[in-house]
């Protein structure tokens, strides 16, 4: 199965040399103002990768301390991912002053019961107990990636609904995102359910392939247009201020 | 149906609603005509009168009790048709103003804010309305609640667009040769 070793190998280089074009973009297009915690995960999962990588190809041996450091940059990760759905949601409403306080009661609202539903649907469910860490792990990860998913889900409902100002790549890291835990809570469901080693090895290029096409959104997005008008040309300021004055004094 | 079955179902739905709303998503040439037509399509006045809680009052104390009930459910229908057609025009002034923004013209970005701004408030106060006029539908013998900023904000929103309209009959007309 040589093609599964390629395609995997694929799957975890490309999507990083694809983040450091989105770094790059991010930067010449000023967005590290208004995105900095994006930026900053853009960043730390090249770092990431770099160092998972490494580690990785200096033997086998090293499998104990991979899955450590992978534990502990995937909790960076999670974390990061928050602030990014959060950096998200301020800049999505910080315009609207009456809607930004609905959405932000909202949002609470909408994290309470999505944590809830996470910890409470597995328990009562199927009364799922976990014997092992990776369990332990694919619990918490199919909790995260519930919580995740219905966040951006609600993030790009509520702006379509109220008609707001959603910017194309505002609109497409939330769609990244959105993918991408989607993805994971199909992983992490199919995980905690127990694998042999050949069908997690194999269950590897869902995730990497799902991170591969939250990428691909990152960057078509940042280089998608924005929406255009068709618009009167060649009016000065100085005619606008008198149609305004007139309609003005027309409507009083 | 196993969990691993149940979540993975729901990851996929995920996915789909992600997918849609991507596609679903309008960008592009954006004009004015959704907002004008929308907008010559909705009587504003027969709305007003259809929720005048006066009018209301008027119609309670000259109607049985039964028959009051019946008309005020199907006043509330007929409204819930044009509180509808407000959400959709300030959607659609939402749209425009957004695409306004990125006007070069300062004085035109401006306006465009101020559209869009507007247009987020009457969809509010729109929505705000159809659950209202649900209600009314539902107990009509609650009492109605006057939708005077919902109006308010329609005005302020329209006089906006009025401005917007100027501008491109200025822009139409030719100019004017001098007779000195």
């Amino acid at each position: 199965m040589q093609w599964i070793n390629w395609l995997s190998f694929y799957l975890w280089i490309a999507p990083h040399l694809l983040l450091a074009v989105v770094a790059v973009l991010l930067w010449k297009r000023r967005l590290h103002i208004k995105f900095p915690v994006f930026v900053v995960y853009v960043w730390y999962e090249i770092a990431e990768f770099i160092v998972l990588f490494t580690i990785s190809e200096t033997g086998p041996h090293h499998q104990v301390w991979y899955f450590r450091v992978f534990l502990v940059t995937l909790a960076i990760s999670v974390a990061l991912r928050f602030g990014v759905i959060q950096e998200i949601f301020n800049n999505m409403f910080q315009e609207h002053g009456k809607l930004d306080s609905l959405a932000r009661i909202s949002l609470r609202w909408t994290t309470g019961f999505l944590l809830l539903g996470a910890v409470l649907i597995p328990i009562f469910a199927y009364g799922q107990t976990s014997n092992n860490l990776i369990a332990d792990l694919a619990w918490l990860g199919r909790g995260v990636a519930i919580i995740q998913c219905g966040l951006v889900l609600f993030l790009l409902v509520f702006s379509r609904l109220y008609g707001l100002s959603v910017q194309s790549y505002m609109f497409g890291i939330a769609l990244g995102f959105g993918i991408l835990s989607s993805v994971e809570l199909a992983n992490w469901a199919m995980r905690a359910g127990g694998l042999s080693d050949s069908t997690a090895r194999a269950l590897n290029l869902l995730t990497t392939g799902g991170y591969h096409i939250a990428v691909l959104i990152w960057l078509g997005y940042l280089f998608a247009p924005a929406s255009v008008i068709v618009q009167p040309r060649g009016v000065h300021v100085g005619e606008l201020h008198h149609w305004n004055t007139e309609l003005e004094r027309f409507l009083q | 149906m196993s969990p691993v079955v149940f979540y993975v179902a729901i990851a996929i739905v995920l996915a789909a609603v992600f997918t849609y709303l991507a596609v679903g998503r309008r960008v592009g040439t954006i004009t004015i005509d959704n907002a004008r037509s929308l907008m010559g399509s909705l009587d504003i006045e027969a709305f007003r009168n259809l929720v005048d809680p006066e009018e209301d009052a008027f119609l309670q104390s000259c109607l049985p009790a039964d028959q009051f009930k019946t008309i005020k459910r199907e006043r509330a229908w007929a409204a819930l048709a044009y509180a509808r057609t407000l959400s959709h025009i300030a959607l659609e002034f939402s749209r425009f103003g957004n695409a306004l923004r990125h006007s070069p013209d300062p004085s035109l970005a401006e306006l465009g804010r101020e559209v869009a701004t507007g247009a987020v408030h009457l969809r509010m106060l729109a929505l705000q309305a159809t659950a209202r006029l649900f209600i009314s539908a539902a107990f009509p013998k609650l009492p109605q609640r006057s939708l005077r900023s919902l109006f308010e904000q329609y005005g302020h929103s329209a006089s906006l667009l009025a401005r917007y309209r100027m501008l491109e009959r200025a822009r139409k007309q030719p100019s004017q040769p001098s007779l000195a």
